[in-house]
């Protein structure tokens, strides 16, 4: 593994703010002090963070309604997110967005989005203004396993595919589209499988194993680069949460989820490794996780003090003024 | 310097300046080429209606041929828009907003507001509408009223050749989204066409004649159907004033105004259907701030709530012509 | 406290009565519903109840004297012996009414603004915003205001016109403007319309008359847009004196039904204004039957809309031979709509007051006329029968009768009219 010990700090650190930030959001809308509604990523915090690592500022993410941990590994503000589940002003997109629209356009997060499979197509896009315009950046596009069933996946893949575009499509698989298991509406056994239609490069990797999606990312997200054109990566996670905050769980079985709960958690088993491997000491994972709880309560704290828009902001950002 | 050209023509002029002067700017549609980049004997369509013949001769890469895919398209347009690029993308009949209607009515409008003023979608959407080809339910409605009701979307509609050229140049230099209406039965409207690089600003409608008794306020086709029959009530002694609104969003709102204070009668023809639709918007905005004006009631001119017909017949009645509007007017007083 | 005993209205056009007996006497008691005064007024007797018991107290009417409606006749006291002020007392209950109804009264103040009269009767006519803007901007009520739009709606166009013909009234009596439409040169001659309708009812003759003479249409209180002053009755006479100080000249004075009876008391009170009379199917006294038919309609304006007042009208004013017609009698009704759509339920009122309390007092005044004066009478005249008699009592007159024609003789024969009209100007030397 060619990653540096800071590298590998800061894949645990941003693995461990999604997780500690989706634990507070939990904790914080049944103290009644978020509204709207929340999707949380726990559980698949690898996914994101092993192909993010490999993108900067002018490398263009999409994401979808569970997209907190996106725009963590895109390096979003963790502040500017928070207040803006507050509600703030202070807030990433001053408190107009809420959840499911968390973006910042400086990072090259395109945005969470509230409509299952319409990042892919912004992704699209956004690898087609790298082609032309030459930029040499890619696109990526996060999505689950019940949007490559959207119209507009297909649609997207083909013409990614019939114009080489720059672009990853990653397809989170937690074997559940909202309360519906994967394998009741998804006809192929693999999504990856998929991919095949659009005579595109596919990959599986092993979602809450870091290592393995930073490893397959990485050789998608290089060949797009040179040109070669999309991938379609699919990475086998679990939502450990779940659908929305409040949602009963009574379509799946505590067993198994409680299985890749004890067992299959991507933080532990990142621990593990690296520890194992002698790259990173168990103190310093420690100190990390102290780091990420304060950093985690300041961003609460100046959150829950910071000002509320004003009704005349209801007006503002239409359209671009002249 | 001007020379006539069609309304269509127009357009495709507009096209190449605006790709001309902006590097930014490409093409995507379905056959938006038609078969501009291939090997061999062929030769482009330049779309279904013939609009966008030459661009990609003129400017290789930067008109592309999609798939069959509205919503993979606007969508990429979108993202396209939103991270540097400034598209143009067609949507070959509006009826097929409902194969499209979430990168627009979701993404495109809102981007700019739910992020917080951060993003800009800079997109050009240019969809041809209305009826008189008997191409039928699917393929003649006009659903301007629909975008126009969408925050974050602008939409506009010219009715002359000039008109055509200069919003189109504005719609794609403006930096929010902007759908352009294409309206069918004006395509083969003649008109004298200024040469060069120049805007029709959005939001600011035009008077197309002047006159006293009654105002006519129309928008694409309509504009048409409105001079004639202006034309015909002249011989009746009534002097009617013809608005064409060009803009549906922004809505020049005081040109409305101003025209229902000068005559006091106002008649809004829409080859829409009635319900929901601009027509029943200018009405309402009359009836609101301009109630003390009204000498007459407020006459909405559209096409009947049905779907559109095919038999040349039916598709006649169904859509609003020059005689239905001396009729409304007429009836009037 | 007392209990005051007025002179009360019995009637709408009662304006004053006379006492004529006190059968309780002063000092006795009196019990409430018994009677405590007979009072006469319009020739009919009426026993007055007490409104309260208690004792009879003070009377300031004898009989014998007539005083105006609301007029305190007598005081009920509560106890025989308590203390009572009878002049104040008087005063602070007399509700006596301005009076209006004898020629040589004192003239009844106007209300304020001069203001015309509600122009639709029965329903309320629909008004344009843009009507109703103007109106409010020029100061109009837009009710007085006749509509020409649909439904009878009211436009802008109306209220404009309805400004330019307010503009120009022409100052009458006691600061009343009345609306003259003018037309032709020469020397002038007055149209005087009768009952219910307005100038426009000699529309086949103005222009005719206009010809030689500067014609003046003369719509008197109430009609058109004339001011329409608040007063229980619009009488003849204050009609004839209005037309006088319009038209201070001397002048021919064309007068139908009851704008004859203006023409005649015209030609009594102000001669030496009247060049000559044209008196239309005139009347000197009210039948029962044209009693009858001013009284429905006035309630007919009221309750219901013009073309229905029309169509009950046309029986009345016209002959057999021209309801016949079917032709005419359509297009007639449509113009006699119009024509008596400018003529509100208010003036209808107060005119039939006048009309009724003229009635019977100048028949003898007829001899006295000297003027020259053409009769023209209707041989199917339902309502005024009694023409070749006025023309008969009036020295220096002469009649023209026109067979199997109605009331509304300038309308059904024009022909006929206009031509004795003619000859009759001819004949006075202009």
């Amino acid at each position: 593994m060619d990653l540096t010990r800071d590298q590998l700090l800061g894949a645990y650190r941003t693995m461990r703010m999604i997780r500690s930030f989706e634990d507070k959001l939990d904790e914080l809308v049944k103290l009644g002090k978020l509204g709207g509604f929340l999707h949380l990523y726990a559980g698949e915090e690898a996914v994101a963070t092993g192909v993010c690592a490999h993108l900067g500022d002018g490398d263009v993410v999409c994401s979808t309604h569970r997209g907190h941990g996106h725009c963590i590994a895109k390096g979003v503000s963790v502040d500017g997110m928070m207040a803006e589940l507050f509600g703030r002003s202070t807030g990433i997109c001053k408190g107009k967005g809420g959840s499911m629209h968390i973006a910042d356009m400086d990072k090259g997060m395109l945005g969470a989005n509230g409509i299952v499979g319409a990042g892919i197509p912004l992704a699209t896009g956004a690898a087609l203004t790298a082609k032309l315009k030459k930029t040499g950046g890619v696109a990526v596009a996060f999505f689950g396993d019940g949007a490559s069933n959207q119209g507009q996946f297909h649609e997207s893949l083909t013409m990614a595919s019939n114009w080489k575009l720059p672009v990853v499509y990653v397809v989170e698989n937690n074997g559940f589209g909202e309360f519906t298991p994967t394998d009741f509406v998804v006809p192929v056994k693999d999504i990856a499988e998929r991919a095949g239609s659009y005579a595109m490069r596919s990959e599986i990797a092993d979602g809450m194993d870091f290592f393995d999606v930073y490893e397959k990312a990485g050789q998608a997200l290089a060949a797009a680069r040179a040109g070669e054109g999309p991938t379609l990566l699919e990475c086998k996670t679990y939502r450990f949460r779940g659908h929305f905050v409040g949602d009963p769980l009574v379509y799946r079985s505590k067993e198994e989820s409680e299985d890749w709960i004890q067992n299959r958690d991507p933080l532990p088993t990142f621990e593990t490794r690296v520890v194992e491997a002698g790259l990173v000491e168990v103190e310093a994972l420690r100190c990390v996780d102290g780091e990420v709880a304060e950093e985690l309560a300041a961003a609460v704290d100046a959150a829950e003090a910071a000002p509320l828009p004003r009704p005349e902001d209801v007006l503002s950002d239409v359209y671009v003024e002249a | 310097m001007a020379r006539e050209l069609t309304l269509a023509g127009a357009i495709n002029e507009a096209l190449h300046v605006a790709m001309q002067a902006d590097p930014d700017v490409i093409l995507l549609g379905e056959d938006v080429a038609g078969g501009g980049e291939r090997e061999g004997d062929v030769d482009e369509m330049g779309g279904v209606l013939g609009i966008t013949r030459g661009l990609v001769k003129a400017f290789p890469g930067r008109v592309l041929d999609t798939p069959i895919a509205e919503m993979g398209l606007l969508g990429t347009a979108v993202g396209a828009a939103a991270t540097g690029l400034r598209p143009v993308a067609e949507l070959m009949f509006n009826d097929f907003l409902g194969v499209c209607l979430d990168p627009l009515l979701n993404q495109a409008a809102k981007l700019r507001y739910m992020f917080g003023g951060k993003a800009r979608v800079p997109l050009t959407v240019r969809t041809s509408t209305g009826a008189g080809m008997q191409a039928a339910a699917q393929h003649s409605q006009s659903l301007y009223g629909i975008t126009t009701s969408i925050p974050g979307l602008k939409t506009v509609i010219p009715a002359t050749p000039a008109d055509a050229k200069g919003l189109l140049l504005a719609a794609i230099r403006d930096d929010s989204p902007v759908v352009f209406c294409e309206p069918k039965g004006a395509l083969g409207v003649r008109g004298d066409v200024p040469e060069g690089d120049y805007e029709v600003p959005l939001g600011v409608a035009a008077l197309a004649r002047e006159g006293a008794d009654v105002s006519l306020v129309g928008m694409g086709a309509t504009v048409h159907m409105a001079l004639e029959a202006a034309a015909i009530l002249e011989d009746e002694g009534i002097s009617a004033e013809v608005l064409d609104l060009r803009s549906l969003q922004p809505l020049d709102e005081d040109a409305i105004l101003a025209t229902l204070e000068k005559t006091g009668s106002l008649v809004v023809v829409d080859e829409a259907t009635p319900r929901c639709g601009i027509a029943s918007d200018v009405a309402a905005l009359c009836v609101d701030r301009g109630f003390d004006f009204l000498n007459t009631p407020v006459r909405r001119v559209t096409a009947p709530h049905t779907p559109v017909p095919f038999s040349k017949v039916l598709e006649d009645a169904w859509r609003p012509n020059a005689q239905d509007v001396v009729e409304a007017v007429r009836g009037l007083s | 406290m007392a209990t005051p005993v007025r002179m009360p209205r019995l009637g709408m056009t009662m304006t004053e009565g006379t006492v004529v007996d006190w059968p309780v006497p002063v000092g006795e008691r009196v019990e409430k519903g018994e009677t405590v005064v007979v009072i006469e007024s319009e020739k009919n007797e009426a026993e007055i109840e007490a409104t309260a018991s208690g004792f009879f107290r003070h009377v300031y009417v004898e009989p014998g004297e007539t005083v105006p409606c609301g007029t305190v006749l007598a005081a009920i006291a509560e106890a025989p012996d308590e203390p009572f002020d009878v002049e104040a007392f008087r005063r602070e209950n007399d509700l006596a009414e301005p009076q209006a109804s004898a020629p040589a009264a004192a003239r009844a103040p106007l209300s304020a603004g001069g203001r015309p009269a509600p122009a639709r009767s029965g329903r309320r006519a629909p008004v344009a915003p843009a009507a109703r803007a103007l109106a409010r901007k020029l100061g109009f009520d837009p009710a007085e205001i006749p509509g020409t739009g649909p439904g009878g709606r009211v436009t802008k166009q109306d209220v404009e016109a309805w400004a330019v013909r307010r503009e120009t009234l022409v100052e009458a009596t006691d600061g009343v403007r009345l609306e003259v439409p003018t037309q032709g040169q020469g020397d002038p001659l007055l149209l005087l319309p009768g009952f219910g309708s307005d100038v426009s009812s000699f529309s086949l003759q103005a222009s005719a008359l206009a010809t030689r003479h500067r014609v003046l249409g003369i719509n008197p209180r109430g009609v058109g847009a004339s001011d329409a002053p608040a007063l229980d009755v619009y009488d003849v006479a204050q009609a004839a004196d209005d037309a006088a100080a319009v038209c201070p000249e001397s002048a021919h004075w064309v007068g139908a039904s009851l704008g004859a009876a203006v023409a005649l008391e015209a030609a009594i009170r102000h001669p030496q204004q009247v060049r000559s009379l044209v008196l239309i199917t005139p009347f000197v006294e009210v039948t029962p039957r044209l009693g009858a038919v001013t009284d429905a309609w006035c309630r007919v304006a009221s309750d219901a809309s013009t073309e229905t007042l029309a169509r009950m009208l046309l029986p009345w004013l016209f002959s057999e031979r021209f309801l016949g017609d079917v032709k005419a009698r359509e297009r007639t009704l449509r113009g006699l709509a119009a024509t008596v759509a400018r003529v509100p339920a208010t003036t209808l009122e107060r005119s039939a007051a006048g009309l009724h309390a003229w009635s019977g007092t100048r028949g003898d005044a007829l001899a006295r006329i000297e003027l020259p004066t053409l009769v023209l009478v209707a041989g199917g005249d339902l309502l005024t029968p009694g023409g070749e008699a006025i023309a008969q009592a009036i020295p220096n007159a002469r009649s023209v009768v026109v067979p199997e024609a109605g009331h509304a003789l300038a309308i059904e024969a024009p022909g006929a009219v206009n031509e004795a009209i003619a000859e009759h100007l001819a004949s006075v030397g202009g």
